[in-house]
């Protein structure tokens, strides 16, 4: 049986990886006000799109990984304007339904066109080196180092560059930032671009760290969700905290409970949250 | 082919059953549940281990409706004090989280093995037309369900609860105790459920957890909103005409040879997406819109 640091390195690598789904989730629904369930599903569209660059026309596992990156984003781009333009004046609820029908159309065209059967990239086989007792996998490594990179990225993007400042305050208050002139829909379309990107390249990560399957995006939303209630909604560095959370206590907990109850976990964490302050931790806002 | 339309029928029956009982939360309360399968699941394993354990059905069913309501009732006095984007998630996951239950706990639910050989209620008496006589029965069922849903939705209770989903603020300024109301909806919605799940189980004989998916509970959903929600006629309706795409898109098998299995199933599954995103953009109402002012 391995040590426990061993079980919570390799929560951190996981949290790493949701990290990127969880901005994405977390800044997409304070700025649209509504989850979009079809976030995690775009892991899966990621990890696909990379898997046939990767077989397909034999990308190296870089190229493919920045194609997924760029195909994801337009691909919730064009979600975006297909499914929920036509109805940004709706209940919120309205639209969470309708983003769960999208994640459902995505998931079952990838069913359709690669199957059920767990699939793996081409990438040459690296052993894990042992770093003080803990197995370190360097995939692992470069998973974390670049998750990181990208939320700082983000990070900075949100806080010093123009259009970052212009995204928080439509997410702040869409009509006062639209009268002084922010172009909400373009303002959307990048963050949804964005958003879409690095849950895409999420998808790349997480189908080298595990595999990749049909499932294997859909199958996180309980996960990103409990990362971006714990982070407070449309906060960047706490989705990424929420997803270190998350991760290593998902991974941890299978000392506790047998592994097919990961899911439980994230569900518990929500949960807890929520009975705490039953407005999610961002506070009071409506 | 007689066989196969029964087949459909009963289904289509018990589909209705959950649909209604979604319509009582969201149609006619504004309550949201994505989890409505978990309230479907607590009927059908409550009724099946009961039966299998030998207790008599007149104390299996009352028992499992009771235990679907209580399950209702319970998550609804967690989940209701939430803003409704949350409560999308957390109805969600009870419903996935419930599945893991019957995946995990063996010694309860006998895991992915499932339940088999539920006994059919009457199965000795009826031994030549079976299967007519049990769509009779869940038909019957439905009926009673929705003339009790009809007059709830036209008493002071049901003009409560749609006061409550047109703006809970005005209900509570009125002295209507609005979260005890919603407790209730929620769990009456959740006994239907259950109701729904008991004749699934003693219809098949056999369940197993993965016949209790989160994609089951959009189904739901799918019928409610495509018939028109808040109205117990769309209800019916919207079931039918789900059950009906549903099983079309299997004869597609006949005219597209080509798809295997894997494919055709997403196929439908894509169809079923696609539908959905449609009609919320298109037709949110439903193809019969609740009337207005139709006390």
């Amino acid at each position: 049986m391995p040590p426990i640091a061993q079980y919570v390195f390799n929560g951190v690598v996981t949290g790493g990886i949701l990290a990127l789904p969880a901005v994405a989730f977390s800044l997409l629904w304070r700025l649209l006000r509504f989850p979009n369930f079809a976030v995690s599903t775009y892991l899966t569209v990621g990890a696909y799109v990379a898997l046939m660059l990767n077989h397909g026309v034999r990308a190296s596992i870089e190229v493919a990984w920045i194609g997924a990156l760029v195909v994801t984003g337009a691909v919730a781009l064009l979600v975006d304007r297909v499914a929920f333009r036509p109805m940004r004046d709706r209940r919120p609820f309205s639209l969470a339904i309708a983003s769960i029908g999208v994640a459902f159309v995505l998931e079952n065209v990838v069913r359709f066109v690669w199957g059920n059967d767990f699939r793996s990239y081409d990438v040459s086989v690296t052993r894990a080196t042992s770093v003080a007792g803990l197995l370190v996998g360097r995939e692992q490594l470069l998973i974390l180092g670049v998750a990181v990179v990208l939320m700082a990225l983000a990070q900075t993007f949100l806080l010093r560059t123009r259009l970052g400042i212009a995204m928080r305050a439509t997410a702040d208050n869409p009509l006062l930032a639209a009268v002084k002139g922010v172009p909400t829909e373009r303002v959307i379309a990048i963050a949804t671009l964005g958003g879409g990107g690095l849950a895409g390249g999420a998808g790349v990560f997480l189908g080298l760290d595990a595999s990749i399957d049909p499932v294997m995006g859909g199958g996180l939303i309980i996960s990103v969700f409990a990362a971006a209630i714990l982070g407070g909604i449309g906060s960047a560095p706490g989705a990424l905290g929420g997803a270190l959370i998350v991760g290593i206590m998902e991974e941890v907990g299978m000392l506790v409970v047998p592994p097919t109850y990961k899911t439980a976990i994230g569900f518990a964490i929500i949960l807890a949250v929520l009975l705490m302050r039953p407005t999610g931790l961002a506070g009071a806002r409506s | 082919m007689i066989a196969y339309l029964i087949a459909i029928a009963t289904l289509v029956g018990v589909r209705a059953l959950l649909t209604l009982g979604l319509n009582v939360q969201w149609g006619l309360t504004g309550l949201v549940n994505l989890g409505a399968v978990a309230f479907f699941a607590v009927g059908a394993y409550t009724s099946a281990l009961l039966a299998v354990g030998g207790a008599p059905l007149v104390v299996a069913w009352p028992v499992a409706v009771g235990l679907a309501t209580v399950a209702g009732a319970g998550l609804a006095m967690v989940a209701l004090r939430l803003k409704e984007d949350y409560l999308a998630i957390v109805t969600l996951g009870f419903g996935e989280v419930l599945r893991l239950f019957l995946l995990n706990e063996a010694w309860l639910t006998r895991g992915a093995n499932g339940v088999t050989a539920i006994p059919r209620p009457f199965h000795a008496q009826f031994t030549g037309h079976y299967d007519l006589f049990y769509l009779a029965l869940v038909f019957v069922m439905v009926a009673l369900v929705y003339v009790a849903l009809e007059r709830l939705r036209r008493s002071p209770f049901g003009r409560v609860l749609r006061a409550i989903r047109e703006d809970e603020t005005v209900a509570a300024v009125a002295g209507k105790p609005v979260f005890r109301f919603k407790v209730q909806a929620f769990a009456l919605g959740a006994g239907i459920g259950g109701l729904a799940g008991i004749l699934f189980a003693h219809y098949l004989a056999y369940v197993e957890p993965n016949m209790f998916l989160p994609q089951d509970s959009l189904f739901v959903w799918l019928a409610l909103i495509l018939g028109g929600s808040g109205n117990n006629r769309g209800a019916l309706l919207g079931s039918v005409v789900l059950l009906g795409l549903l099983e079309g898109s299997r004869f597609a098998k006949d005219v597209i040879p080509f798809l295997t299995g894997v494919q055709l199933a997403a196929a439908q599954q894509i169809l079923v997406g696609v539908v959905l995103v449609v009609l919320m953009i298109q037709r949110p109402d439903g193809l019969l819109p609740e009337t207005p002012g139709s006390d």
